[in-house]
């Protein structure tokens, strides 16, 4: 394989670029959306916790 | 913490107010629908459409600092994440440190790397 893979998961202590996603937030119990973005201009630690599915274990 | 799935925010929704076990959720449930964030990160099923279990810390500068991830049978330990993100909480206030395989929080012992640690880091976790 000489094709280089472009993945971010192989790629740790590079600079993530920005992405979006839409959200349910139980805290507020209300739909919403988060960006990369907004979570560096407010300073913030973020995980990221993918997984299969909902009604699934995780 | 941000979890991910494919599911869409509605599902999310049903999902949360139905399982019992997610009642103290406070955390946002990130949708992504269209595979879009999963493939970033490498973790998008194209068979499936469904994300693995992958797990991602980013520093609050935006730098990917862990990556993790799991087939759709094996579950996480949230004790190795936890000593993951302290110990990045740790390395950032100090970066010149390094936390070993056996660092487990804030008072134990790192190392600094230095022309007088090699071939001596037995002597130096004592």
């Amino acid at each position: 394989m000489s094709e280089i893979c472009e993945c971010l998961g192989c790629n740790v202590g590079i600079n993530v670029p920005d992405f979006k996603l839409e959200t349910f937030d139980p805290s507020k119990g209300d739909f919403g959306e988060i960006s990369l973005d907004t979570l560096k201009q407010n300073k913030k630690w973020t995980v990221l916790f993918f997984y299969p599915a909902d009604f699934t274990f995780v | 913490m941000i979890t991910v799935s494919t599911d869409t925010k509605f599902v999310h929704l049903a999902w949360q107010r139905e399982e019992k076990l997610l009642a103290d959720v406070k955390y946002p449930m990130g949708s992504d629908p269209t595979g879009k964030v999963s493939r970033m990160f490498g973790v998008y099923d194209e068979g499936t459409g469904l994300a693995l279990r992958g797990t991602f810390i980013i520093s609050p500068e935006g730098k990917l600092l862990n990556a993790e991830v799991n087939y759709y049978n094996l579950g996480r330990n949230i004790d190795e994440l936890l000593r993951k993100f302290k110990a990045n909480l740790h390395l950032a206030k100090k970066p010149e440190e390094g936390c070993p395989a056996k660092w487990r929080e804030e008072g134990d012992k790192t190392l600094k790397p230095s022309a007088k640690l090699v071939g001596r880091v037995y002597e130096a976790l004592k």
